[in-house]
Formats: structure tokens, C-alpha cells, sequence
């Protein structure tokens, strides 16, 4: 007991961090557990009765062609998240010397990120519209003669949502970029304008390595934000037109909650969990070879 | 270091899995705000009171359309006649959000005493999970086919009543009456849908749509007002979606859209969210596929000025020779008690009466009272009410209160979406009408497959 025992100080350590746990417990741990369970289960949310069917919710899932194509779109979805951090990185690299409207235009870049994402994806819908929309009457003017439908055609429309996407979260990962780049240390950037470096090689060997954890850190949760989200696709197109926006988020969502297929749900959703995971494992094991602390 | 951060990596990951489940709410917090400061302040239900008798009765009252579209009228006049038997309307948004919530609420016990179900299949869910009360043990005192008309039938679940269909639902068309005057052209009564696209072809011109309708929830009632009698499933068991009539609907409508361009195409209406009743109340459309719904918007003339008269025709066949072509709607606001309800006999009191014309004031939304109780004049004055001139009244009454066959929507929610996914490609040309039937036919037997 006495060789066990909880010392008085992790008793106090426990104690501080329990009313943390019992919620993590309570609001997330068990109802993983419990949705581990339902995915091997056939349950309407209405009805009492849970039939065990083994794998078969699997099964159906590969068998779904909804399930591909929302599988798909997810991975188109998550392309916008490496896109983001580089565009990000060059902002904030540019901001971070001196320009005109510093303050201002840092602003203008976290500004989306602050705002109603219904908001948000009405203007977009407008902008994006196929006849009277400025993008597409811009287009017009530099003379494309069949400018893309975008959210209104079948090919376009998720590269609408990835564009969208881009530029929500673009302001967010810029703001983390400029805190990172306060630390990247000034003599070594002196040392190597003294060696003649340009200031494109100074970007590529000093800034970029230095800042690398950084640049891991906004990959993994952009990832990880990225693949749970469908709020503005749910309120720009409803997974449409026809399924081409369709990501596995928004799936799960719409068989749960509007088809009632719990069990199917939870199939999808611990399919959607082994997928970021092994997506995080493998950046996790990248990052030897490129992230430097 | 490394650990630590495996560990808060992982419980991001983690985090992901309990978010997806938990971000349905903010989804569609457009709609759900309007609706969150209802929510059921049911603290002091239907659960206490039961020993003091001088207590008044307290039954909460689900449904979902807005307090001031006429519940909360009805639900004063109940209560100041009766002062024994308080009744409470609580607002839910008829969307998934919506729904549930009510389902939960009733899952859970918490406090709904009588809940207005908008959907067939939705109330089907609801009964089988016990929560509806077999309306049929009261068939002594109210007789609902006689009361209703035989289109009630359309809401036995297993032969039995759990639920009475309160009002008239149809859909039928608009028209602009002055258009069709300027255009010669009759105002149609016993036509098919090849009439109407000679109608919108006439009467198309720059900035007027021959035809309208709202192609994201509102596109199906030709289809399956046709197929209701068909079957949605072949003698075999599989799916019957490559049926003649749901093909003929769909390339009319294509046409329409792409070479005679009388109806906006899909892209169009996908990308502004068009808001059609505005649209044809701006005199921007001659004909206008809708319901009584639109005489929300229709009676305001403060919000929507027009100067034009409104006529209606009914919904068009599909085919001349067709012999079992079906209006979409019927019967609608199935109001059932909650079995778990500790007041059922006032609960059944309070329907009786809301059933039998204590929802009139709710006509003036377009919600007509379906019960041979109701003076038809009156629920008509109410139902106009504010912009009585513009319309032509003796068609409505004709198309309104027609005997013409109609049916419920009993089609699985699953399928409904499917169908529009697909043919949505379909009227985008991304894939031709065979491979658009191919794909639903598909998906539906894999639906099928699964219900089994």
C-alpha cells in the first residue's frame, strides 16, 4: 500500500485535474466507447432495439458509393490545409518586415476567421455566382468565354469549398506564422546577410527550418479542424449539387441526425477516426526528416 | 516532450471523433436560432400537480409552426375558456435540427404532452417507438373519417389511427391571372404536363419564367403522384424508380430548363437560393408550382405589392391517358397524443376541439381545418385574409376543395435524397437521364436491402 500509495502532492495534482476528467469522461470518453459499440449495431434513434449485426455496417460502407465519393471530397477537402500554411507562411513573411498598413491588413486576414461562417458563406455564394457574380464577371473582363460554374457545377464545387476554406483559415495560421517568426533569432539572419546570402535563401535556410515545428503544428490541427468540419458546406450546398460536396463529416451528420441510422453513423465516424489518425501517424513519423527543434 | 505532445495529439484526434457528433448543432444555427429561445421550458409539466385538484392542468403542445402564425391565438382562446386545462405551445423547426429535438424530447420523457407530426414517415418512426397513443380507442366519441373525409386513411399506420390529420394540404398551381388574360390562353383545369409547357412557352418572355417552382424541395410531386399507385417497388421486391412517368417528368423538366429555357435551370436556383414566392409575387413568373403555404407571403402585400390577379389550376398529369394520377398532399398536421403522457384524457379534450375549428385562427397562414365542423366560407375569408381582391376565388375553391385522388408522401427520406442527388447531375448534365435512372435504381435496391 505504503509503496503505491498516492503521495499527498499527487493527490492534490489528481484532485486539480479531476473536475477536467470527470467531463472528458463523462461528455467524451464514454460515448466513444459507446459509438464503438453502436458501429456493429443496426439502431434507428427512435426505436428501443439495437440488433447486433457484426461487421455489416463495414460491409455496406464499401460497398457505398456515397461513402467513396465523400471519402474523396474529404481528401480534397483536407488539400486546402497544406495550401493554407504555405500561402499563410509567405504573408506572414511579408507582413513581418516592413510595409505600408502593417496593423490593417493583419486585420483584413484574420478577419474571416472571427466571423459568422453563415455569414461567411452567403457572401461567397454571391461572389461565386455563375452569371452575376464579381468572380465570374471578372473572369468575363479578362476574357474567359465559359467562366466555371463553380458551387453550382458538379466538377467545380469543391474546389469552390476548398477556395472558401483557404481563405478562413488563412488569417489563423498567419497570426501563429508572425509569433513564430519573432522567435526566429536576428543574428542569425545578420550572420547571413554578412555571407551574402539573398533574401530568398535567407527565407529557405533560416526562416523555414526554424520555424518548422510551427509549420508541423498548424498541418496537424488544420488536419484535424479540417476533417471534422462541414458547417459551411452544410450551409452553402447541403453536400450538392447532386453529392459532389459531399465530405464524410457531413455523412455522418446526415445519417445520423436526418436518417436516424445510428449504427451505420458510428460506422462512418470510427472509419473517419482510423483515417485522420493514420494521417497523423505518418506526418508524425515524417517529421524527423524535415522538423527542427 | 515527445510524450506530451503524442498525448495532446492524441486527444485532439480524439476530440474529432466526439465533435462530429457534437457540431450538429451549430449547423444549421441560420435556422436554429429563430427557435433555441422556445425550447422547452418545460420545468413545471405535465409530471406534478396531480394531488390538488384546483391545480390547472398543464399539456405542452409541440409543433412547428412560429407562435405568431396563429398557435399562439389558438392556444389563448383554448385557455381562457378553460381554465382547468392550461395549454403551452412549444416551437420546433421542421428541418433534421428540428425534429431532433423533438424526438429526443419524447425519447426522454420531458415534458410533451401533444406533437404535430409534418410527414408520414416521421410519425411511422414515432409510432413504432411507442410514443403516440392508438387514437382509434376514442372512435366512439370522434369518428375520424367521417369527421375528416377519407383522405385520413392515408395516415393509418397498421390499419389504426395514432394521429389526427388536422388540415388541408395541397399542392396546386399559381397563376398570374393577368398574364394568362394577355396571352388568350384559358385558364387550365383537366391538363398534363405537356399543356403546361406549351402554357410556359407562351407565356415566357425577357425577365418573366414561363414556369416556376422551388427545384430544391419541391420538384417531386408529378413523379410521385404518378408512382403512388405504380408502387415504388416492383412485384419482386425491387426498386420501380426506372418507371415511364418518373422518366417522362424528369426530361420535361430538363427540357424546360435547357431548350425551350421557360424554368430556370438547377445551377441558377442552386447558386441564388432563389426565393421563388417572392419571385412569382413580383410578377416575375406567370405559373408557379406551390401550395397553401404561399399564402403567408401572398396575403402580405405590404412586403410583397403585386398588381396582378392570382387564379389557381390543380397539379398537372403526367400523361393524357393517365388513369390513377394522385395531388400530392391530402391531409396534413397529424396531431398525436404522447402515450407517455400523464394526461391523456384532457391532451384528447383540448385535440377534439383543435381539430373540430379551434385551429382556425391558424388559416390565416394557409392552414385550413380539414374537419366537416369548420364552415369552409369562413376558413376561406381567413385563409384570403388582407388581400381578399387579388385573388380569383371561385378557382380556388374549385382546385382547393376538389375531390381529386391524393396521397401522403410515405416515401423514405433516404430515397427522397438519393433521387434528387442523382437527378440533380442529371439536370446539370453531368450524367444522361439512362444513367441517372441506372444510379437510382441501384441505390434504391441497396436502400431496400438494408430496410430488410
Amino acid at each position: 500500500m505504503r509503496k503505491y500509495g498516492l503521495r499527498k502532492n499527487h493527490l492534490y495534482g489528481y484532485l486539480f485535474i479531476a473536475p477536467n476528467m470527470m467531463g472528458i469522461i463523462v461528455f467524451f470518453l464514454i460515448p466513444a466507447l459507446f459509438s464503438l459499440y453502436l458501429a456493429f449495431v443496426d439502431w434507428n434513434f427512435t426505436q428501443k432495439e439495437k440488433t447486433f449485426i457484426g461487421l455489416d455496417n463495414f460491409t455496406r460502407l464499401f460497398a457505398d458509393e456515397v461513402f467513396r465519393t465523400s471519402l474523396k471530397n474529404t481528401l480534397i477537402f483536407l488539400a486546402a490545409v497544406p495550401v493554407t500554411v504555405l500561402l499563410s507562411f509567405l504573408a506572414a513573411v511579408v507582413l513581418n518586415r516592413q510595409v505600408y498598413w502593417k496593423k490593417t491588413i493583419r486585420t483584413m486576414f484574420f478577419m474571416p476567421y472571427i466571423t459568422s461562417g453563415v455569414a461567411i458563406s452567403f457572401v461567397w455564394m454571391l461572389l461565386f455566382e455563375p452569371k452575376q457574380g464579381p468572380i465570374n464577371q471578372f473572369l468575363q473582363r479578362l476574357g474567359v468565354e465559359n467562366p466555371p460554374g463553380w458551387l453550382s457545377s458538379i466538377e467545380t464545387s469543391m474546389l469552390a469549398i476548398d477556395m472558401i476554406w483557404v481563405w478562413f483559415l488563412l488569417g489563423y495560421n498567419m497570426i501563429i506564422y508572425l509569433a513564430a517568426l519573432q522567435e526566429v533569432p536576428q543574428e542569425i539572419v545578420e550572420a547571413a546577410v554578412i555571407d551574402g546570402a539573398n533574401p530568398l535563401q535567407r527565407v529557405y535556410s533560416i526562416t523555414v527550418p526554424l520555424v518548422s515545428p510551427t509549420t508541423l503544428f498548424l498541418l496537424i490541427t488544420g488536419f484535424i479542424v479540417t476533417i471534422k468540419h462541414f458547417g459551411i458546406i452544410q450551409a452553402i450546398t447541403q453536400g450538392g449539387p447532386g453529392n459532389s460536396t459531399s465530405v464524410l463529416s457531413l455523412f455522418v451528420y446526415k445519417t445520423a441526425f436526418r436518417y436516424y441510422q445510428m449504427g451505420y453513423a458510428s460506422a462512418i465516424s470510427w472509419v473517419l477516426f482510423l483515417l485522420i489518425l493514420s494521417i497523423t501517424l505518418v506526418q508524425w513519423k515524417l517529421q524527423k526528416k524535415w522538423v527542427h527543434y | 516532450m515527445k510524450k506530451a505532445w503524442l498525448i495532446l495529439v492524441s486527444f485532439l484526434l480524439l476530440w474529432t471523433m466526439a465533435a462530429c457528433g457534437n457540431s450538429a448543432g451549430n449547423s444549421n444555427s441560420a435556422s436554429d436560432t429563430a427557435n433555441s429561445g422556445s425550447s422547452p421550458a418545460a420545468s413545471d409539466s405535465a409530471s406534478k400537480d396531480d394531488g390538488k385538484a384546483k391545480e390547472p392542468v398543464k399539456l405542452m403542445f409541440w409543433g412547428a409552426v412560429p407562435e405568431e402564425a396563429g398557435p399562439k391565438e389558438v392556444v389563448d382562446n383554448w385557455n381562457a375558456a378553460n381554465p382547468d386545462i392550461q395549454v403551452e405551445y412549444v416551437r420546433y423547426v421542421n428541418d433534421d435540427t428540428g425534429n431532433l429535438k423533438l424526438d429526443t424530447a419524447l425519447l426522454t420523457g420531458q415534458g410533451v404532452d401533444l406533437f404535430i407530426s409534418y410527414t408520414l414517415p416521421r410519425l411511422t418512426q414515432r409510432v413504432n417507438a411507442g410514443h403516440a397513443v392508438n387514437l382509434g380507442e376514442y372512435q366512439s366519441d370522434y369518428n375520424i373519417e367521417s369527421k375528416m373525409g377519407d383522405g385520413a386513411k392515408d395516415w393509418q399506420i397498421d390499419g389504426k389511427y395514432y394521429a389526427i390529420p388536422t388540415k388541408i394540404n395541397k399542392h396546386f398551381y399559381w397563376i398570374n391571372k393577368d398574364l394568362l388574360d394577355k396571352a388568350q390562353l384559358p385558364l387550365p383545369y383537366d391538363w398534363t404536363w405537356d399543356d403546361l409547357k406549351e402554357y410556359a412557352k407562351t407565356l415566357n418572355a425577357p425577365k418573366q419564367w414561363g414556369f416556376l417552382q422551388n427545384i430544391v424541395n419541391n420538384t417531386d410531386d408529378a413523379t410521385d403522384g404518378s408512382m403512388i399507385g405504380e408502387g415504388y417497388t416492383k412485384a419482386d421486391g425491387t426498386s420501380n424508380m426506372d418507371n415511364p412517368y418518373f422518366r417522362k417528368h424528369m426530361e420535361l423538366l430538363y427540357e424546360m430548363m435547357h431548350n425551350d429555357k421557360t424554368t430556370p435551370a438547377l445551377a441558377e436556383q442552386l447558386t441564388s437560393k432563389m426565393p421563388t414566392e417572392a419571385m412569382f409575387l413580383g410578377g416575375e413568373a406567370a405559373i408557379y408550382n406551390a401550395g397553401e403555404w404561399i399564402f403567408r407571403y401572398s396575403n402580405d402585400l405590404k412586403t410583397y405589392p403585386r398588381n396582378f390577379k392570382i387564379a389557381f389550376a390543380p397539379s398537372p398529369r403526367l400523361m393524357a391517358d393517365q388513369k390513377d394520377y394522385r395531388i400530392y398532399g391530402g391531409l396534413g398536421d397529424a396531431v398525436s397524443i404522447n402515450s407517455k403522457s400523464e394526461h391523456q384524457e384532457e391532451a384528447w379534450k383540448f385535440l377534439k376541439w383543435y381539430a373540430d375549428g379551434g385551429m382556425l385562427p391558424m388559416a390565416k397562414g394557409g392552414r385550413v381545418p380539414a374537419s366537416k365542423e369548420v364552415d369552409r366560407e369562413e376558413a376561406v375569408k381567413l385563409l384570403l385574409f388582407g388581400a381578399e381582391d387579388t385573388y380569383d376565388v371561385e378557382s380556388l375553391k374549385k382546385v382547393f376543395f376538389s375531390d381529386a385522388p391524393t396521397f401522403v408522401q410515405s416515401l423514405d427520406q433516404p430515397v427522397i435524397d438519393l433521387r434528387k442527388e442523382e437527378y440533380e447531375k442529371y439536370f446539370l448534365k453531368a450524367q444522361s437521364l439512362d444513367e441517372t435512372v441506372a444510379n437510382i435504381v441501384k441505390r434504391h435496391n441497396e436502400f431496400l436491402k438494408t430496410k430488410k
